[in-house]
């Protein structure tokens, strides 16, 4: 008989070869074989956050320092200070909320060296609750000067993410989800970049600006429509939000004078805001809207059904694009007319 | 509800349409039934459907079950549904006097027994049929057995929202779909195409089918071994298997 469903496990399969945490885990353990500076930080989520892998291989750079945000980043800016290459994972919703000032002040202030890794981001963590989702960091960590924020799509652009972030000089946001999202990337050579977006699709009728989770779901949209309603979708990954990809984006309203940007954030502040400001400051025209969480407390589920009820999966997009485009579809909601 | 009701609804409102596929599909029933006109209900109690052939079409209805030329009549819903099991139950029969059409009729009646999981056939033809016939009643009794109200179903399909689950026979025209909204089901011949599948399960061919439905393979060996792949959530497709394997289990 059919069990329970869990939620969250629907790559299961691929959970321990393809996550962004299990993923950032393992690069980070590589890199700290080749950097004896770089040391690790958590507050007493190392195997939720998968940090603890780092721990596991380097028991002396490894720092639990308790459930005690604030002080685990006023700890990291001191070890940046000291010479070190503090890298500091914990849940987005803390690391963007609950220590937003030891970030803002100890860190991005002196433009330390500290990389954050920041893990169940989003709705990722469905079921734990809106207290535990994170909607609204990306638009805290955007506005602190010196902050580099990068939201990979999945778990390979994650190793590349963290890769990028340790030559970079400079507090980093990275933002993950929990580690169960699927993949677009089948490989990590596709040339990524901080501050370079990544063109997945071409099209002509209408630009997706996506990011994270959103990008594989954007560009299954954009296959969808292709085949089914002949409607030619650009997709572009922006998985650096800061600083964010002006010519990128200014292309793309020139291209197909239409932007749809797809975002697991609420829609103040995040990516939907940043493509905004660069178009309006562009002062090219074009029709623009944002799919994202709106000005609420995003409600409780597993995250397959919250990206499902904020139209942040593929066929949500599918809907908003067919919005903007003008395509009527007659309602579907004759349960009745079965064969 | 009572087991042998739901059965009976899987029967007549799944099985039975199949029908239709044994009429368009295989070339000696269609010629037998091409000229065709007549209604032939199949009923006990106050359940059943009406078989109505009009020369070369073919629907069921589950209205005016005491307007037919044929009425096969049963004294109990589990006597009805062990007949269309394949078991030996005699029914009582009125309208014997058109003998031609009772004739054809139970031959008709006697092809569906392609569907059960222990018929192997050999012919490319028939596993055609088999394949098609078993996945169009498969996804329609999924959505009969929400609406029939089993409670682990409705209990599935009420905390879901908009969603397809695809199934594609790989190099065939073979498909059927499973449309599920908060609480409401549907089923649908072909793929979807308002929609992008939450799931789709693509079998390999109708011999990867055929493995899975005479249960050569359980469904995780299945996708291990390559007869079926699945895009999107496997767990949820791993669901959607045991609701058919239940379904299989009742109607046979």
């Amino acid at each position: 008989m059919s069990k329970e469903i869990l939620g969250t496990t629907w790559t299961v399969y691929d959970a321990d070869t393809l996550t962004q945490a299990e993923i950032y885990g393992k690069v980070l353990t590589d890199l700290g074989k080749l950097n004896p500076n770089i040391v690790a930080l958590t507050a007493d989520l190392a195997k939720s956050t998968k940090i603890g892998k780092f721990g596991d291989e380097f028991p002396e750079r490894f720092f639990n320092l308790g459930i005690a945000e604030q002080n685990l980043f006023g700890v990291a800016a001191g070890m940046a200070k000291s010479g070190l290459l503090p890298v500091v994972s914990t849940m987005a919703a803390f690391a963007s909320m609950r220590a937003a000032e030891q970030v803002r002040t100890d860190i991005c202030y002196q433009n330390l060296n500290v990389k954050i890794i920041a893990t169940h981001a989003g709705l990722s963590f469905g079921s734990a609750g809106s207290t535990h989702h994170c909607t609204e960091d990306l638009s805290i960590m955007r506005a602190f000067p010196n902050m580099t924020v990068i939201v990979p799509a999945d778990g390979i652009e994650t190793a590349n993410a963290v890769r990028a972030a340790i030559e970079h000089e400079g507090p980093v946001y990275i933002r993950i989800g929990r580690g169960f999202e699927p993949t677009y990337y089948k490989n990590e050579d596709y040339g990524f970049e901080i501050g370079k977006a990544v063109k997945l699709r071409e099209g002509t009728d209408i630009t997706i600006i996506a990011t994270g989770i959103g990008v594989l779901q954007a560009a299954e949209a954009a296959d969808f429509l292709k085949e089914n309603d002949d409607i030619s979708v650009e997709v572009i990954n922006m998985h650096t939000i800061k600083p964010i990809d002006r010519e990128a984006i200014i292309a793309a309203v020139k291209n197909s004078r239409r932007i749809l940007t797809i975002e697991e954030h609420n829609t103040f502040g995040g990516l939907g805001s940043a493509v905004a400001e660069v178009i309006v400051e562009s002062g090219v025209g074009c029709a623009f809207d944002k799919v994202g969480i709106p000005d609420e407390f995003s409600i409780v589920g597993y995250p397959e059904d919250l990206y499902s009820h904020y139209g942040l999966d593929s066929n949500g997009i599918i809907d908003k694009v067919r919005e903007l485009m003008g395509k009527d579809f007659e309602e579907d909601d004759n349960w009745d007319d079965e064969v | 509800m009572d087991k042998e009701l739901i059965a009976n609804r899987l029967f007549t409102h799944a099985v039975f349409p199949v029908i239709k596929v044994v009429l368009q599909d295989d070339a000696f029933y269609k010629k037998l039934f091409a000229n065709v006109k007549a209604r032939v209900v199949i009923k006990a109690e106050d359940k059943g459907g009406a078989l109505c052939f009009d020369n070369g079409d073919f629907k069921v209805e589950y209205d005016d079950l005491d307007r037919a030329d044929i009425t096969f009549s049963f004294s109990t819903i589990k006597k009805m549904n062990d007949f269309l099991r394949g078991k030996t139950v005699l029914p009582k029969i009125s309208g014997i006097t058109k003998l031609g059409l009772l004739v054809k009729v139970i031959l008709l009646l006697n092809s569906l027994k392609i569907m059960m999981p222990n018929v192997r056939p050999k012919k490319e033809e028939k596993k055609y049929l088999k394949v098609k016939m078993a996945f169009y009643m498969a996804t329609t009794s999924l959505s009969q057995l929400n609406k029939v109200g089993d409670v682990d179903m409705k209990k599935w399909v009420a905390k879901q929202p908009d969603r397809i689950y695809q199934i594609v026979i790989e190099d065939t025209d073979i498909a059927a779909y499973l449309r599920v909204k908060a609480g409401n089901s549907k089923a649908g011949r072909g793929v979807y195409k308002r929609k992008r599948p939450f799931v789709t399960m693509r079998l390999n061919g109708l011999d990867g089918a055929m493995a899975v439905l005479l249960r050569d393979v359980e469904f995780v060996d299945a996708v291990g071994k390559g007869f079926v792949s699945v895009e999107g959530a496997p767990e949820y497709a791993a669901q959607m298997n045991d609701y058919m394997m239940r379904i299989q289990a009742m109607t046979t």
